[in-house]
């Protein structure tokens, strides 16, 4: 089948951290950053992708009509996607398939999240309705835990240590120390990692991304409209979506998440490319062994090895594969809805250079990978400078 | 107690049957393919035709996390381990809470590890 090539024009971000705005607000200050971005007119947008999770928390849902409306264009269809923590890219993918199979020549993506208000007891519960809730968030088990499980077995099963996962958690606050929009913009040590509060062990809260209010918007088009608009724009060469049991009970190993294996492989054959291809990596860094888990099975690094790799500084921004130049949703933190659709921003930021002093240089082509819970779904998607 | 063609939800009956120890399994009538009575298709071959099968539900633990920060409802039992058991002799593993844990050292990946009950919450184990 003949495909349009889809490309990435404009994107546009609220700060990451605790915000004052309502969630409409907040999404539409990232829209319309991503249509001045981009260089278009609101009236060119033909359809309109929002990923939320919580929007009942905000007292908002069907947020994509408010945004239309908002936006001059309320004549626009739009809807709203929700798959966990891994919202944002899902709904990237969905807008992608339209655009490429040339249903709309340019649509609005929006990712966007507000839950700080309701404080960490309501946000922890209600979270972990994104797990097989049967089995695991009503069993017991918060995010921190079903992550810090998949670390006990990691540590026990390779040659890796605490101090290994912490040196993630270390280089995501250097680079997010550079990212104005950042969360936690501090820089911090393997000790103050060492030293926080457990949370669920091995997991200690230094090993955990924040709760984050935020939202992130890109303009995606086909080339020819891409063209006409723009020369700051990016391809997306490669997009791949996978799944893995609900419930970490079910699969066979602890140490990987299969989606994400799934999903780089299709990835990476769209794109034509190997692992090796790929200049730097956004990855969903939920707790630090997450992301060592991802660089593993993104085919970074042997299976085991990705620990020892984070602690020789291979994923540092000057490293041999940067992981999270943003700081990642560690240090930028972790609007839920919104954090697949910020990655996509900053693979556009860097490979059009606008990243500032966190650019990764010479790099022509970046990674996204961002899933749901604890990587049920996964989307990968590969992108490529012009 | 063998089914055929087991019912749909067999939540109730899984709940049952954690209560008394154990574990409701659904083996699969074509490919023998074991699952945890909650699946509707076998995950191999697709087939909807299932055995109810209750197996002893003992094991040990495959990883487990000590929660000191616990989630609404578990406030009283902090600090308990959250752990994914492997059933004794078979490949499945089912997921649940055992109290008064508070370091690794009282847990080690490997101890053996048997349901004694399911409670509003979820399955409740005890070391062996």
């Amino acid at each position: 089948m003949e495909r349009e090539s889809v490309c990435v024009l404009g994107g546009g971000s609220t700060k990451y951290g605790k915000l004052d705005d309502s969630i409409s607000d907040i999404t539409l200050q990232a829209s319309v950053g991503a249509i001045e971005s981009a260089g278009i007119e609101p009236k060119e947008i033909q359809a309109g992708y929002i990923s939320n999770v919580f929007g009942v928390a905000d007292k908002q849902v069907h947020l994509g009509p408010v945004v239309m409306s908002n936006l001059g264009i309320s004549e626009c269809p739009s809807l709203s996607i929700e798959s966990a923590c891994g919202s944002g890219s899902v709904s990237f993918r969905e807008a992608f398939a339209n655009v490429a199979a040339g249903f709309y020549d340019a649509v609005l993506v929006t990712g966007t999240e507000k839950v700080t208000h309701t404080g960490t007891d309501w946000t922890t519960t209600y979270f972990s309705y994104c797990s097989d809730f049967f089995y695991e968030g009503q069993a017991g088990a918060s995010f921190p835990g079903l992550f810090a499980s998949m670390a006990r077995a990691y540590l026990h099963e390779f040659d890796a240590t605490e101090e290994d996962l912490a040196s993630v958690a270390v280089k995501n606050h250097e680079n997010g120390v550079l990212n104005p929009k950042a969360h936690l913009r501090k820089k911090i040590s393997i000790d103050d990692v060492m030293d926080s509060a457990v949370v669920a062990s091995p997991l200690k809260l230094y090993d955990c991304c924040p709760f984050s209010d935020g939202a992130s918007s890109v303009i995606l088009c086909n080339e020819k409209f891409a063209k006409e608009h723009s020369k700051d724009y990016v391809k997306v060469i490669g997009s791949g979506r996978g799944g893995s049991p609900a419930a970490l009970q079910g699969r066979e190993k602890l140490t990987t998440i299969p989606s994400t294996r799934i999903a780089a492989e299709a990835a990476y054959k769209m794109a034509g490319i190997t692992a090796k291809d790929v200049d730097f990596a956004e990855v969903h860094d939920c707790f630090t062994v997450a992301e060592v888990v991802d660089s593993e099975d993104l085919g970074f690094f042997e299976k085991g090895t990705g620990a020892t790799a984070a602690r020789n500084g291979e994923t540092k921004l000057n490293g041999s594969i940067p992981i999270n130049p943003s700081g990642g949703l560690k240090s930028k933190g972790h609007p839920i809805g919104a954090t697949g659709v910020g990655q996509v921003v900053e693979v556009f930021e860097q490979l059009t250079g606008k990243s500032g002093e966190r650019t990764v240089n010479d790099a022509k082509i970046g990674l996204t990978q961002n899933f749901g819970a604890t990587g049920a779904s996964c989307a990968v998607h590969v992108f490529e400078s012009v | 107690m063998y089914l055929k063609v087991c019912k749909l939800s067999a939540k109730p009956e899984f709940i049952e049957a954690a209560k008394a120890g154990n574990i409701l399994a659904r083996k699969c009538s074509k490919c023998g393919a074991l699952h945890l009575a909650t699946v509707y298709y076998c995950k191999k071959c697709g087939s909807k035709e299932f055995e109810d099968s209750t197996i002893k539900g003992t094991g040990k633990v495959a990883t487990y996390t000590i929660m000191t920060v616990p989630p609404e409802g578990f406030e009283d039992l902090a600090p308990y381990a959250w752990v994914v058991m492997e059933i004794d002799d078979s490949d499945i593993r089912v997921s649940g809470f055992l109290p008064k844990i508070a370091t690794p050292a009282d847990l080690p990946i490997g101890t053996p590890v048997k349901i004694t009950g399911f409670d509003e919450r979820g399955i409740v184990l005890e070391k062996q």
